[in-house]
């Protein structure tokens, strides 16, 4: 098998992980108004949460105390669970806040986050992180074809996290949410609770964001503090913004987008010394991209559009319309 | 139907609504007038609740309504509008009138409730966007719209949700002369469908046309009420509106 293609697997592998974590901003920041600049706090808890619950018991070399060996399953579900719990707790906090002060204060606490993940090394191993873990299936093929194996299984997680996100979206509970964001006193006349709604939107985005960091831990193998800083929410905000806030297609085609453009530079041939200056420059083309997306096209490439509804025109409709008109 | 009683609300030093009381009867047309700052507004968020009362209490329907969350009002059957009607600019027409919807609401809390909009109801919208001249409209944003168009958007909102007692903030304002007549029959109509209605608005003759009973407040009090005929014969409802001089220098 060639490199490129192996090449190709990964990056697509790590798009579709982005897309993940798109659709679950898009949810809350896109259609929700909500400006969420904390979206990693959830990702890591709930690789975090996978990783604690199925590795194993720590070696002589490492210090965590637990490591319960459990299936891959209750692995996946202590992450959502433990994703949720937090995003309902931090949300109960900070939703209180709105737009700036919301934002301020959930970059704070995902700050707080990854510096437990780096303290608690009880819990955590610190700064090291826990690595060797064995993602699922792994002796079921060929380790040569893993990559296509893993792949699939996140294809498959982002296309049931993206129908499970479209149906709220288009539902009465996601037209709430857009309701909210676009006039909420007017929302609030309609019998809407903006914060208790919102919160639903920030714990559902949460729950994803969990689901989406046990796909990571699969991906790397390892979990480390320094793989969730805040360099995580930003990349996703770009790609949402990229594809289009507001827009579920965007969302998803946002994600791989950006995996492609942050890793462009790989194909650059460079001498061994000029690599890591090359390599630098990444960011710096992601905000090129950025400016020339915001400057060119504001709502992204795909556009957040009109909702149309079907349904038969009722009797008379033409007459009263040209009567007003 | 509505009872408001003795209702106190100051910001710092200012008494916007100094020892409010005033009554809706049921199936009644009410109306609220006053020069600006007089406190009708900040009267209409007390009752809808958008703001806290410092002192005194509202009554709905035989419900202490007085410190509950506006949403929770809302959900009681009293729908108020803004002055402006903006509705909610990045969603079409349908959906401005879906969220109203009685469908809407009661699935709304759950992220899993079914997608699908019910023929039904997308009939019913259809219906009332139609009578309003709206229909063409449907699928437009409502940031698209004209601004007598975002007028009708709001009634037709109002008759989706189909409320026990509707607050307008100035249902006039903005409002083409030549329709004004054709919204007070819409009131009317509404109104002897069974829907009670407390109006504010600065236009006296459309007020006193419509509403069967009128309040009218200066500095944050109610200083008439009565049929409008005896409001506007009011000795300080006249001094308020053309002034105590303006008036002494006419006889």
């Amino acid at each position: 098998m060639s490199g490129l293609l192996l090449f190709l697997v990964s990056m697509v592998s790590l798009g579709a992980i982005y897309a993940m974590l798109c659709v679950a901003l898009n949810l809350e920041s896109g259609v929700g108004g909500l400006w969420d600049l904390g979206i990693v706090s959830f990702f890591g808890i709930g690789a975090y949460a996978y990783v604690i619950v199925t590795a194993p018991p720590a070696a002589s070399y490492q210090a965590y105390i637990f490591g319960f060996e459990a299936p891959v399953w209750a692995g996946m579900a202590a992450a959502m669970i433990a994703a949720a719990l937090f995003a309902l707790l931090i949300g109960a906090l900070t939703l209180r806040l709105k737009r700036e002060y919301f934002l301020i204060t959930t970059l704070a606490f995902a700050e707080v986050i990854r510096q437990i993940f780096v303290n608690e090394a009880w819990l955590t191993n610190g700064v090291a992180g826990i690595y060797g873990l064995r993602p699922p299936l792994r002796e079921a093929v060929d380790p040569s074809a893993y990559g296509f194996l893993l792949l699939a299984l996140l294809v498959a997680g982002l296309a049931i996290v993206f129908l499970v996100t479209r149906h709220m979206v288009i539902s009465p509970f996601g037209r709430s949410l857009k309701a909210v964001r676009e006039n909420e006193a007017l929302a609030i006349t309609a019998g809407i609770a903006p914060r208790r709604h919102n919160l639903k939107a920030y714990v559902v985005a949460g729950t994803i964001s969990g689901l989406a960091g046990v796909f990571y831990v699969w991906y790397n193998t390892i979990v480390t503090p320094g793989q969730y800083s805040s360099d995580v929410t930003f990349f996703v905000w770009t790609a949402v913004i990229i594809g289009g806030l507001g827009s579920l297609r965007g969302a998803l085609v946002g994600g791989f987008i950006f995996v492609l453009l942050h890793d462009i530079l790989r194909f650059v041939p460079v001498s061994g010394e000029a690599a890591a200056t090359v390599a630098s420059l990444r960011t710096a083309v992601i905000g090129l991209a950025l400016i020339l997306i915001l400057r060119w096209r504001p709502n992204g490439l795909f556009p957040e559009r009109a909702t149309v509804f079907g349904g038969a025109a009722p009797a008379g409709a033409k007459a009263m319309v040209s009567h007003n008109a | 139907m509505l009872d408001v009683s003795s209702c106190k609300l100051s910001f710092g030093g200012v008494k916007a609504v100094d020892d409010v009381s005033l009554r809706v009867e049921p199936g009644s047309i009410t109306g609220l007038i006053g020069t600006n700052g007089a406190g009708k507004t900040t009267l209409f968020n007390v009752i809808s609740g958008f703001l806290k009362a410092d002192a005194g209490s509202i009554r709905f329907m035989d419900r202490d309504i007085t410190a509950r969350d506006p949403s929770e009002i809302a959900k009681l059957g009293i729908l108020r509008t803004f002055q402006t009607p903006v509705g909610f600019p990045r969603m079409t027409v349908m959906e401005n009138m879906l969220v109203f919807s009685r469908h809407d609401r009661d699935r709304r809390s759950s992220p899993f409730s079914p997608a699908r909009v019910p023929a039904e109801t997308l009939e019913a919208a259809s219906a009332i966007l139609a009578d309003f001249g709206l229909y063409q409209k449907r699928d437009v944003w409502a940031e698209d719209l004209s601004a007598p168009d975002l007028k009708m958007l709001e009634f037709a909102r109002a008759m989706m949700a189909g409320p026990v007692l509707l607050m307008l903030d100035e249902p006039a304002a903005g409002v083409n002369p030549a329709l004004i007549e054709s919204l007070a029959s819409r009131i009317r109509a509404l109104r002897d469908q069974g829907v009670s209605f407390l109006l504010v608005d600065h236009n006296l003759k459309f007020v006193c046309n419509v509403c069967d009973r009128i309040f009218a407040m200066a500095d944050g009090r109610i200083i008439a009420e009565g049929t409008p005929d005896e409001v506007i014969a009011d000795q300080k409802v006249l001094e308020l509106y053309i002034g105590k001089s303006a008036k002494t220098d006419l006889q």
